[in-house]
Protein backbone atom coordinates (compact mmCIF):
# COMPACT_ATOMS: atom_id res chain seq x y z
CA UNK A 1 0.00 0.00 0.00
CA UNK A 2 2.96 2.39 -0.25
CA UNK A 3 2.47 5.56 -2.02
CA UNK A 4 -0.74 5.99 -1.83
CA UNK A 5 -0.83 8.82 0.11
CA UNK A 6 -0.51 12.74 -2.10
CA UNK A 7 -0.17 15.15 0.42
CA UNK A 8 0.14 18.65 -0.56
CA UNK A 9 0.56 21.71 2.03
CA UNK A 10 1.26 25.31 1.57
CA UNK A 11 1.98 28.30 4.14
CA UNK A 12 -0.63 30.94 3.66
CA UNK A 13 -0.01 33.59 6.15
CA UNK A 14 0.63 31.79 9.14
CA UNK A 15 -1.92 28.70 8.47
CA UNK A 16 -0.97 25.68 6.68
CA UNK A 17 -3.64 24.35 3.78
CA UNK A 18 -3.51 21.02 3.68
CA UNK A 19 -4.44 18.70 0.69
CA UNK A 20 -4.29 15.37 0.25
CA UNK A 21 -5.81 12.31 -1.79
CA UNK A 22 -5.04 8.80 -0.72
CA UNK A 23 -5.41 5.92 -3.29
CA UNK A 24 -7.92 3.61 -1.87
CA UNK A 25 -11.14 1.33 -3.42
CA UNK A 26 -13.19 2.42 -0.78
CA UNK A 27 -15.79 -0.30 -1.35
CA UNK A 28 -19.10 0.04 0.79
CA UNK A 29 -20.24 -3.71 0.64
CA UNK A 30 -23.25 -2.81 -1.57
CA UNK A 31 -22.01 -2.96 -4.72
CA UNK A 32 -22.29 -5.65 -6.90
CA UNK A 33 -20.43 -7.02 -9.81
CA UNK A 34 -22.65 -7.38 -12.55
CA UNK A 35 -21.33 -10.74 -14.27
CA UNK A 36 -22.04 -12.30 -11.19
CA UNK A 37 -24.05 -10.98 -9.37
CA UNK A 38 -21.78 -10.86 -5.75
CA UNK A 39 -21.28 -8.31 -3.45
CA UNK A 40 -17.66 -6.82 -3.50
CA UNK A 41 -16.80 -7.13 0.52
CA UNK A 42 -16.60 -4.11 1.75
CA UNK A 43 -12.95 -2.68 2.07
CA UNK A 44 -12.61 1.17 3.34
CA UNK A 45 -10.37 3.38 5.54
CA UNK A 46 -11.43 3.76 9.03
CA UNK A 47 -9.06 5.97 10.73
CA UNK A 48 -6.67 8.75 9.40
CA UNK A 49 -4.17 10.33 11.46
CA UNK A 50 -2.31 13.87 10.55
CA UNK A 51 0.27 14.84 12.84
CA UNK A 52 2.61 18.06 12.32
CA UNK A 53 5.98 18.01 13.75
CA UNK A 54 5.13 14.07 15.32
CA UNK A 55 2.04 16.14 17.13
CA UNK A 56 -1.42 14.75 16.68
CA UNK A 57 -3.21 17.45 15.19
CA UNK A 58 -6.57 15.86 13.43
CA UNK A 59 -7.77 12.10 13.94
CA UNK A 60 -10.60 10.83 11.52
CA UNK A 61 -12.56 8.28 11.57
CA UNK A 62 -14.81 7.20 8.66
CA UNK A 63 -17.57 5.03 7.24
CA UNK A 64 -18.41 4.00 4.25
CA UNK A 65 -19.96 6.98 3.02
CA UNK A 66 -16.52 8.14 2.02
CA UNK A 67 -16.03 8.70 -1.65
CA UNK A 68 -13.09 6.36 -3.43
CA UNK A 69 -9.71 7.35 -3.63
CA UNK A 70 -10.71 9.96 -0.50
CA UNK A 71 -9.92 13.75 -0.88
CA UNK A 72 -9.12 15.43 2.72
CA UNK A 73 -8.50 19.17 3.17
CA UNK A 74 -7.97 21.15 6.71
CA UNK A 75 -6.17 23.95 7.94
CA UNK A 76 -4.12 24.05 10.81
CA UNK A 77 -1.57 26.53 12.44
CA UNK A 78 1.93 26.07 11.46
CA UNK A 79 4.69 27.82 9.31
CA UNK A 80 6.78 26.94 6.04
CA UNK A 81 9.03 23.73 6.79
CA UNK A 82 6.88 22.05 9.34
CA UNK A 83 6.49 18.20 8.39
CA UNK A 84 2.75 16.84 8.01
CA UNK A 85 2.44 13.08 8.31
CA UNK A 86 -1.01 11.72 7.15
CA UNK A 87 -1.56 8.19 8.08
CA UNK A 88 -3.97 5.30 7.40
CA UNK A 89 -5.87 2.13 8.69
CA UNK A 90 -8.40 0.62 6.86
CA UNK A 91 -11.10 -2.15 7.89
CA UNK A 92 -8.45 -5.09 6.59
CA UNK A 93 -5.62 -3.73 8.93
CA UNK A 94 -3.92 -2.42 5.39
CA UNK A 95 -2.07 1.12 6.58
CA UNK A 96 0.13 3.25 5.18
CA UNK A 97 1.25 6.84 5.50
CA UNK A 98 3.32 9.84 3.92
CA UNK A 99 5.12 12.83 4.95
CA UNK A 100 5.55 16.29 3.09
CA UNK A 101 6.95 19.73 4.18
CA UNK A 102 4.83 22.59 4.31
CA UNK A 103 6.00 24.61 1.24
CA UNK B 1 17.89 -9.74 -0.96
CA UNK B 2 14.12 -10.35 1.09
CA UNK B 3 16.23 -9.55 4.31
CA UNK B 4 17.42 -6.68 2.68
CA UNK B 5 14.47 -4.66 1.82
CA UNK B 6 13.02 -5.44 4.72
CA UNK B 7 16.34 -4.39 7.18
CA UNK B 8 15.87 -1.25 5.31
CA UNK B 9 11.96 -0.79 5.42
CA UNK B 10 12.03 -1.42 9.57
CA UNK B 11 14.72 1.25 9.58
CA UNK B 12 13.15 4.25 7.88
CA UNK B 13 10.13 3.31 9.48
CA UNK B 14 12.40 3.80 13.13
CA UNK B 15 13.36 6.59 11.52
CA UNK B 16 10.49 8.18 10.61
CA UNK B 17 9.04 7.72 13.67
CA UNK B 18 5.75 7.19 12.13
CA UNK B 19 2.61 7.69 14.11
CA UNK B 20 0.43 4.83 12.94
CA UNK B 21 -3.47 4.77 13.48
CA UNK B 22 -3.03 0.84 15.17
CA UNK B 23 -0.77 2.81 18.14
CA UNK B 24 -3.63 5.94 18.65
CA UNK B 25 -6.78 5.71 21.01
CA UNK B 26 -8.45 3.29 19.22
CA UNK B 27 -11.53 5.20 19.49
CA UNK B 28 -13.35 3.90 16.64
CA UNK B 29 -17.23 5.15 17.04
CA UNK B 30 -18.20 1.66 15.73
CA UNK B 31 -21.44 1.92 16.98
CA UNK B 32 -22.37 4.99 15.20
CA UNK B 33 -21.63 3.85 12.29
CA UNK B 34 -23.98 0.75 12.85
CA UNK B 35 -26.77 3.64 13.41
CA UNK B 36 -29.94 3.60 11.41
CA UNK B 37 -31.87 6.61 12.07
CA UNK B 38 -30.51 9.97 12.77
CA UNK B 39 -31.85 10.23 16.69
CA UNK B 40 -29.79 6.96 17.51
CA UNK B 41 -26.61 8.32 15.26
CA UNK B 42 -26.46 11.42 17.46
CA UNK B 43 -27.68 9.36 20.84
CA UNK B 44 -25.06 6.88 20.37
CA UNK B 45 -22.14 8.82 19.00
CA UNK B 46 -23.21 12.18 21.27
CA UNK B 47 -24.75 10.78 23.89
CA UNK B 48 -27.93 13.35 23.12
CA UNK B 49 -30.22 13.75 20.62
CA UNK B 50 -31.33 17.08 21.26
CA UNK B 51 -28.70 19.40 19.75
CA UNK B 52 -29.14 22.91 19.34
CA UNK B 53 -28.98 24.70 15.33
CA UNK B 54 -26.41 27.15 14.97
CA UNK B 55 -25.37 29.56 12.26
CA UNK B 56 -22.29 29.79 12.96
CA UNK B 57 -21.29 26.32 10.77
CA UNK B 58 -21.19 27.57 7.06
CA UNK B 59 -21.77 24.33 5.10
CA UNK B 60 -20.09 24.78 1.35
CA UNK B 61 -21.54 21.93 -0.66
CA UNK B 62 -23.27 21.99 -3.90
CA UNK B 63 -26.84 22.25 -4.23
CA UNK B 64 -27.35 19.48 -6.75
CA UNK B 65 -24.85 16.87 -7.07
CA UNK B 66 -23.70 15.32 -9.99
CA UNK B 67 -21.79 12.46 -8.90
CA UNK B 68 -23.43 11.33 -6.05
CA UNK B 69 -20.55 8.81 -5.07
CA UNK B 70 -18.15 12.21 -4.78
CA UNK B 71 -20.14 15.07 -3.30
CA UNK B 72 -17.46 17.58 -2.00
CA UNK B 73 -18.16 19.17 1.20
CA UNK B 74 -16.41 22.11 2.91
CA UNK B 75 -16.92 22.71 6.47
CA UNK B 76 -15.76 25.49 8.40
CA UNK B 77 -16.92 26.32 11.64
CA UNK B 78 -17.06 29.97 13.19
CA UNK B 79 -16.52 28.54 16.93
CA UNK B 80 -12.85 29.48 18.29
CA UNK B 81 -12.29 26.21 20.10
CA UNK B 82 -13.65 23.71 17.78
CA UNK B 83 -13.21 20.22 19.45
CA UNK B 84 -14.71 18.35 16.46
CA UNK B 85 -16.46 18.16 13.40
CA UNK B 86 -19.20 15.22 12.22
CA UNK B 87 -21.13 14.53 9.20
CA UNK B 88 -23.90 12.42 9.18
CA UNK B 89 -25.90 12.05 5.77
CA UNK B 90 -29.38 11.93 6.62
CA UNK B 91 -30.78 9.63 3.78
CA UNK B 92 -27.96 7.03 3.79
CA UNK B 93 -28.38 3.28 5.16
CA UNK B 94 -25.52 4.47 7.31
CA UNK B 95 -25.65 8.11 8.40
CA UNK B 96 -23.03 8.19 10.05
CA UNK B 97 -20.37 9.65 7.66
CA UNK B 98 -17.13 11.00 9.29
CA UNK B 99 -15.82 12.36 12.35
CA UNK B 100 -13.25 14.31 12.59
CA UNK B 101 -11.37 15.42 15.89
CA UNK B 102 -9.81 18.46 16.12
CA UNK B 103 -6.47 19.12 18.74
CA UNK B 104 -5.17 22.56 18.09
CA UNK B 105 -6.97 25.96 16.86
CA UNK B 106 -8.60 24.40 13.77
CA UNK B 107 -11.88 24.86 12.33
CA UNK B 108 -12.23 24.13 8.72
CA UNK B 109 -12.52 19.96 6.56
CA UNK B 110 -13.38 19.16 3.72
CA UNK B 111 -14.03 16.18 1.91
CA UNK B 112 -15.98 14.14 -0.56
CA UNK B 113 -18.97 11.98 0.42
CA UNK B 114 -21.25 9.63 -0.86
CA UNK B 115 -25.18 9.83 -1.45
CA UNK B 116 -27.41 7.25 -1.81
CA UNK B 117 -30.45 10.14 -2.55
CA UNK B 118 -31.28 13.72 -2.04
CA UNK B 119 -30.93 14.13 1.32
CA UNK B 120 -30.01 16.60 4.45
CA UNK B 121 -26.57 16.99 5.02
CA UNK B 122 -26.17 17.37 8.93
CA UNK B 123 -22.90 18.85 10.69
CA UNK B 124 -22.46 18.39 14.26
CA UNK B 125 -19.94 20.63 15.86
CA UNK B 126 -18.53 20.59 19.43
CA UNK B 127 -16.83 23.55 20.52
CA UNK B 128 -15.69 24.32 24.48
CA UNK B 129 -17.89 21.28 24.68
CA UNK B 130 -21.22 21.90 23.69
CA UNK B 131 -22.82 20.45 20.89
CA UNK B 132 -24.45 22.73 17.49
CA UNK B 133 -25.44 21.49 14.72
CA UNK B 134 -26.70 22.80 11.37
CA UNK B 135 -27.70 21.08 7.97
CA UNK B 136 -28.18 21.45 4.30
CA UNK B 137 -30.36 19.89 1.39
CA UNK B 138 -28.34 18.47 -1.02
CA UNK B 139 -30.43 17.08 -4.28
CA UNK B 140 -28.73 14.51 -5.78
CA UNK B 141 -29.16 14.69 -9.92
CA UNK B 142 -28.47 11.28 -11.04
CA UNK B 143 -28.80 7.71 -9.94
CA UNK B 144 -27.32 7.54 -6.16
CA UNK B 145 -25.12 5.04 -4.85
CA UNK B 146 -26.68 2.96 -1.56
CA UNK B 147 -24.44 3.74 0.10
Amino acid sequence: MAGSIKIRAYDIDGQVTVKSIINHPMETGQRKIKKTGKKVPPHFIKEVIVSRNRKIVMEAFWGKSISRNPFLSFQIPGRKGDTITISWLDNRGNSDSATAKVR
Amino acid sequence: MKRRTLLKASLQLGLAGVILPQAASGAYPTRAFLAKEIPDVLRTAFGTADIGASDQIEIDAPHIASDANMVPVRIKSGFENTESIALVVAGNKSPFTAFFKLYESQSFVSTRIRMSDTSDLLVVVKADGVLYSSSRPIRIGRNGCGA
